[in-house]
């Protein structure tokens, strides 16, 4: 159990919105509230949309008189859902990519491909990901070019797959690291096989490590969704209206965030609270997911004191663990000799 | 001579992925793989006499060369003055904060966990939002909001571009003086009678310098990202524009060599400097 108030407030709030917006589908059908025109008691017209953030509209509502409060609630389970899948994605990959790099490759050979992938500090990632996103998600006259659960893979495989290499390099090096550990140089004198080494010894001091970067990817891949919404890049495809009389603005996925964004960005100085609404969502979720990741820094940190304090006193409750350890070492040891 | 012919072959593997990288998208359209070795090698060709490129603006085919180089520079001087503006406004704050009282730090640090969270685009919103709402007040427009044609902005995109900056490198200045300052040489500075500022100005700070360096990478990462949105929302005639507007794949190939030769040469001399430092520290 992490014990870090920071850690619980961040998730809290991530949960909340992601349940939020599951009960907002399952329950109420993803009704979204539309209010054009006030009338007060004598039925004169007070107000027409779009009105300014209130008790009754917490983010306004936009021209045509949705509730944006709803709308981003709607959209809430995508965007938070794809960006947590795409962080897992990088991490897990990036993991599996990792081990040959610190197992099999020379050290000299690390410094090289280090280098060779510096490069990729010159490209960010946003001119990157519009260039080649926007064949996949805007239709042309004829249509989209691939079918919309296509568009939804090929988005989050390229928004993955672009960052990998460098990801993979981070972990690999933190790898690298362990090995050069005393533990590690016994286990290796012991006979311990490098499957054994990896999942034994490396592993439990990864785990942490890769939370806090999962955590981190989130929070990138939040901001590669708002730099694309801005462009008009909405995930899972825009579609943008060729009628040349009177074009829609250009849709998006059931008010997906980045979509949000997209559409109500030029209303920036006519109505800025209206612009302004899905940003601010995402900065809260941004938010959310850094203090998740802080609380994890102190969490780890602290149990690492607590330990190295624990050594130092000997104090009997600590030390209990590692006796533990050592008795169901040995059961193991036998077991494996019977077998 | 040696470290000479390592940046020249990190610049061509530097080259050769750009060039990898622009040819992408033709892959994915065409979903051929054969068309996407042509196409690689179609835009190196093109960078091979990069002086005959033409670029379309309205329709009409121009000349990129003598064309593009002035909204490049345009871009450039915004970027390099925005970085080391956010940086020296990052390490006088945190000289600042380490002589704080430790309950402010921690205020401090909580803040900045919040300030660090706020996406770029809603930074250039609210100050898209304060310039106006500032002019209709008091009728003084700070500076133009958007540039028009050939006219140029500067104070603007810069302030945008180094807001965000400031606050990830003040961060980490801080987390990494604390960190420095449990060393045991800060203590003996201590124990020896030298002030804390001393200590901090002049043995902290050297110390965190390579960190930072590195960091500092990942900073002009952001901000070049940064540099994009920027461009789009002010409407400046900077180099973005010709990637965006025209989408072919040796433009935004030599556009993105063109953004790296600076940075590239600015990182390969500082680093040249700091390993002949660590030299010389490795000496005495």
């Amino acid at each position: 159990m992490i014990r870090s108030v920071k850690f619980w407030i961040g998730l809290s709030i991530i949960l909340l919105l992601v349940t939020g917006s599951f009960i907002h589908t399952l329950f109420f059908d993803s009704y979204i509230r539309q209010q054009q025109i006030i009338y007060d008691n004598h039925h004169n017209v007070i107000g027409a949309a779009p009105f300014p953030p209130s008790l009754k509209f917490p983010l306004g509502t936009d021209k045509l008189g949705y509730d944006i409060g709803l709308k981003v609630l709607q959209g809430a389970k995508f965007t938070i859902c794809f960006a947590v899948l795409i962080a897992l994605l990088r991490v897990i990959i990036s993991l599996f990519v990792a081990i040959p790099y610190a197992f099999y490759i020379r050290s000299s050979m690390r410094l090289w491909l280090e280098k060779l992938l510096s490069s990729f500090y010159y490209v960010p990632l946003t001119i990157l990901a519009i260039f080649i996103l926007t064949p996949i998600l805007q239709n042309t006259v004829n249509g989209f070019l691939y079918s919309f659960p296509m568009r939804i893979i090929l988005e989050v495989v390229i928004l993955t797959v672009l960052v990998v290499p460098l990801i993979s390099v981070m972990i690999g090096n933190m790898m690298a690291a362990l090995m050069k550990e005393e533990f590690v140089e016994g286990a290796k004198v012991l006979g311990a096989s490098k499957w054994r080494i990896f999942h034994k010894h490396l592993l439990p001091h990864l785990v942490p490590k890769m939370l806090i970067v999962f955590t981190q990817q989130c929070v990138q891949v939040l901001i590669i969704f708002i730099h694309l919404g801005y462009f008009k890049l909405f995930f899972g495809g825009s579609f943008i209206d060729f009628n040349q009389m009177a074009p829609d603005p250009p849709r998006s996925l059931s008010n997906e965030w980045s979509g949000l964004i997209g559409n109500y960005y030029i209303e920036i100085f006519t109505h800025p609270f209206v612009a302004i609404g899905p940003i601010i969502m995402f900065a809260i979720v941004i938010y959310a997911f850094n203090l998740i990741t802080e609380g994890m820094q102190t969490h780890y940190s602290q149990n690492k004191q607590i330990l190295k304090k624990g050594k130092k006193n000997k104090k009997a409750t600590l030390q209990q663990q590692p006796t533990i350890e050592k008795t169901e070492n040995k059961f193991t040891f036998i077991d494996q000799k019977g077998a | 001579m040696k470290i000479l012919l390592k940046m020249i072959i990190q610049w061509i593997l530097t080259v050769v992925s750009i060039i990898l990288i622009s040819g992408l998208p033709a892959l994915i359209m065409q979903k051929d793989f054969r068309l996407y070795v042509q196409k690689v090698k179609e835009v190196a060709l093109w960078l091979y006499r990069a002086g005959d490129m033409t670029y379309f603006y309205k329709g009409r085919e121009m000349p990129l060369f003598p064309e593009v180089l002035s909204p490049y520079f345009y871009s450039i001087t915004i970027l390099i003055i925005s970085l080391l503006l956010a940086y020296v406004m990052a390490q006088l704050l945190t000289w600042v904060t380490l002589l704080l009282p430790t309950f402010l730090r921690k205020l401090i640090k909580n803040v900045l966990t919040f300030f660090e969270s706020l996406p770029d685009l809603l930074v250039f919103a609210l100050m898209q939002i304060f310039i106006v709402y500032f002019y209709k007040k008091t009728h003084i427009l700070l500076s133009n909001v958007a540039a028009m044609g050939e006219q140029r902005i500067y104070i603007v995109p810069i302030v945008c571009l180094m807001i965000l900056p400031t606050i990830y490198f003040y961060k980490m200045m801080v987390l990494l003086a604390e960190e420095e300052s449990q060393k045991p040489y800060f203590e003996f500075g201590r124990a020896k009678g030298l002030k804390d500022v001393y200590v901090y100005l002049f043995h902290v700070t050297r110390n965190t310098h390579e960190n930072l360096f590195h960091f500092s990478k990942t900073v002009l990462w952001f901000m070049i990202s940064n540099l994009l949105l920027v461009e789009w929302i002010f409407n400046m005639n900077g180099i973005t524009h010709y990637m965006y507007d025209d989408f072919r794949p040796e433009i935004l190939a030599i556009c993105l060599i063109l953004i790296a030769v600076p940075f590239f040469v600015l990182y390969a001399l500082l680093e040249w400097l700091l390993s002949r430092k660590m030299k010389e520290e490795v000496a005495l």
